[in-house]
């Protein structure tokens, strides 16, 4: 299989892939493009971020034509009125709306979010007119599952990497659905950074890092190692081991979990890969991540970790970021 | 000023509020105080004798005092993107430095409850008010209405999570929710809703009796009170008086020429002054979606179901085509000739589809639409220049 699998997109880190799968199709990320957006902005005000304004740009001029519909899970409130616009602006490819709950924990969340995956189970199967068997659905499972174990080998190397070539494994991972581990190219004494973002960060910073010499051994990505920390359960039933895994991730910023926390993850992850560093690469306008960088940057400078936030742009000044990076840098040498 | 006479129960409102302000700092010392969201189900509350503070009220307020951008300037300093939200910022200013903020801040909460029907913005600002005072903080999550009416399995989640929220107010606060006192408290929530929503039609009379920025005022009650005697008093009055306003055949505009519908929350920080030039060229706004977003009805036979539904169904939790409808039938209904929509930095939710809403407005209704770019609460995002020319020129088209 594989070949002529038909493609859907979808656009945030909370999107059942496992169910799309066992739909046909081949679920595929739509990046951000770094240009002006043209086409986007003239349906969007301009205090929204890159990534839903480059989406929306992307679809009217076309470029999303293959995808055979797009889904849309509830995140942030600038993804919730993209779906509004789809809708208005973008008929021919169909959205699919996911109302992924906002709280992770509870009594009553397990059994709305089944009902909810059923629910675009139903809407789904309308749509192609192929029914979705729960037998699909578990090969979709360890599919997924199988993907997610590559990728999670592929993290036990990312500090021997470059940063560029290693993100560029994951978003054609993203894109293709295919893993092509990278080439290790080990640099001993670089400094160890974690990166912390939206979706899967940008490549100028990757670009970045790779000129000064700095090695990224952890992320806190959207869609980084916290997307593939955990499975779904290739046995019982398949939609709640869909649902069961949705919850078990470390949430992102737009969701809320009572216990598992960001704070405790990353100062985890700064221990445990023993990283000199953390940069935010936070999207301009992102609201979540900008409440988030808060927290997560004062519990850093408790423990005397240097921290740097960098504001990510469509046309993101490369100049400019190199130069706050270079000075990160010499600020870290100095710890 | 004595050429737009002001309503005289507005007055009154803004004592309640100033006492409701006074007397909630007073009882925090002897009752437990819950901060809540303005689409959180304060009924619950409010029948259980919590306390309820309105933190976005209190940014409003910020804003309408012009203190506003000094508190966000604390906030940003902390490390706060000056991109986010304006009420929070302002919000979390003031809870770092209550000195420097109007009223000295509000009273400390035991408990905070935070309800995702009218953002997400809110989940964080409600975590880092759970960080910074260490108590506990319940999440109501409302899923997005896609539909209307919703689909049963969201009603279901909503519902469970409001009788979840029950049990946790009790066990928090020793207090439990009696059902009888829970009807008599619903029954005044949907008389201040019910009156809220008779006031709101009076902008449907010829000359209007009322203007936006007097329904921004007269609103803090149907918000921060509902449940209350005290909003039913306020709004039975506010009621009778613009009754007596059309009987004389006084609008709010006096020569009242032009109709218009104002879309998003308010400008606080120039709620009179940015009105004035349009009640100059006689244009009254008679209708706006940001004081309809609290006219749901409560169902006081099946409190859970039916406080699920209504809260569910705010405005700004609705999908587009809902909304739009909902506006075109406000414009029909309240005969406008135009729309002035402010596109609201710090609310996305309000502020993502209005230029569908103008290409809408504009072609299917013909109403030619104003969209002015400011913030709410953060008066550095406003350009005074910029706004005259714009508002001069569409005061001007229409002729």
């Amino acid at each position: 299989m594989g070949h002529q699998r038909a493609l859907i997109g979808f656009l945030t880190a909370c999107v059942p892939e496992e169910l799309l799968h066992a739909a046909g199709f081949d679920p595929v990320f739509i990046f951000p493009r770094p240009d002006e957006c043209g086409r986007g902005r003239v349906h969007l005000p301009g205090f929204v971020c890159w990534i839903v304004t480059s989406a929306l740009d992307q679809a009217l001029g076309g470029e999303l034509d293959q995808l055979a519909g797009l889904v849309l899970a509830k995140t942030c409130d600038a993804t919730q009125g993209l779906a509004d616009l789809w809708r208005r602006n973008v008929p021919h490819i169909p959205l699919f709306h996911f109302g992924m709950p906002s709280r992770l924990d509870g009594p009553a969340v397990k059994s709305y979010l089944a009902a909810e995956l059923r629910d675009l189970r139903k809407r789904i199967q309308a749509h192609t007119g192929h029914p979705i068997t729960d037998d699909e659905l578990r090969e979709s499972i360890s599919w997924c599952n199988r993907q997610r174990a590559l990728v999670r080998e592929a993290y036990t190397h990312i500090a021997t990497c470059s940063p560029p070539d290693f993100y560029a494994t994951l978003r054609t991972m993203f894109k293709s659905r295919r893993l092509i581990l990278p080439q290790p190219s080990p640099l001993p004494d670089a400094p160890r950074l974690i990166l912390v973002g939206s979706a899967l960060g940008d490549v100028v910073l990757f670009e970045i890092l790779e000129q000064v010499g700095a090695r990224v051994v952890g992320d806190l990505f959207d869609l980084g190692e916290r997307y593939f920390e955990a499975d779904a359960a290739e046995d019982g039933d398949p939609l709640e081991a869909i649902a069961q895994r949705l919850c078990t991730l470390l949430p992102t910023p737009t969701k809320y979990h009572s216990t598992k926390s960001r704070v405790q993850r990353l100062l985890e992850l700064v221990r445990t890969r023993q990283a000199a560093g953390v940069i935010f690469a936070r999207q301009k306008f992102c609201e979540p991540h900008g409440f988030d960088y808060v927290r997560l940057a004062r519990a850093l400078s408790q423990v005397g970790v240097p921290h740097l936030l960098l504001e990510l742009e469509q046309t993101s000044q490369a100049g400019q970021l190199r130069t706050r990076v270079e000075a990160f840098m010499e600020v870290i040498g100095r710890v | 000023m004595s050429k737009y006479p002001r309503l005289a129960s507005l007055k009154a409102i803004s004592q309640v509020m100033t006492r409701y302000y006074a007397q909630r700092s007073v009882m925090a010392r002897f009752r437990p105080v819950a901060y809540v969201t303005s689409g959180a189900p304060v009924e619950i509350m409010e029948a259980m004798g919590i306390l309820t503070l309105y933190p976005e009220n209190y940014g409003a307020l910020c804003g309408a005092q012009r203190a506003a951008v000094a508190l966000c300037e604390i906030a940003e300093s902390t490390g706060y993107p000056a991109d986010l939200c304006s009420y929070a910022r302002s919000h979390l200013g003031a809870v770092l430095q209550p000195k420097r903020a109007p009223l000295r801040g509000l009273p400390r909460p035991d408990l905070l409850v935070c309800c995702t029907n009218i953002c997400g913005t809110v989940l964080k600002w409600y975590e880092a008010l759970a960080d910074f005072y260490g108590v506990p903080l319940f999440v109501l999550d409302v899923p997005f209405q896609r539909a209307t009416p919703p689909e049963p399995h969201i009603v279901a989640y909503v519902a469970d999570q409001l009788r979840e929220l029950t049990a946790w107010l009790q066990a928090h606060t020793g207090r439990r929710l009696k059902p009888e006192r829970l009807q008599k408290t619903l029954q005044y929530a949907r008389e201040a809703v019910s009156l809220w929503q008779e006031i709101l039609a009076f902008g449907q009379h010829r000359p209007s009796p009322i203007n936006a920025p007097d329904l921004f005022v007269a609103m803090a009650p149907v918000v921060t009170l509902r449940g209350t005697r005290r909003a039913v008093e306020c709004y039975r009055r506010l009621k009778a008086e613009l009754e007596a306003r059309v009987a004389q055949g006084i609008g709010a505009v006096p020569g009242e020429r032009y109709r218009l519908l104002w879309d998003n929350i308010a400008i606080w920080y120039r709620l009179y002054r940015f009105f004035r030039p349009f009640m100059d060229a006689g244009a009254c706004f008679v209708a706006d979606t940001y004081t309809n977003a609290w006219t749901v009805a409560l169902d006081v036979d099946e409190p859970f179901t039916g406080m699920a539904l209504a809260y569910t169904g705010v405005f700004i939790n609705l999908d587009l085509a809902t909304r739009l409808r909902i506006i075109a039938d406000l414009a029909r209904r309240f005969q406008v000739d135009g729309v002035v929509m402010h596109a609201n930095r710090s609310c996305k939710p309000f502020s993502i589809t209005q230029y569908e809403i103008r290409d809408a407005l504009r072609e299917e209704l013909g109403l030619p639409v104003l969209i002015i770019e400011a913030d709410m609460t953060d008066a550095r995002l406003y350009n005074e220049g910029a706004v005259q020319e714009r508002v001069a020129a569409f005061l001007e088209s229409l002729g």
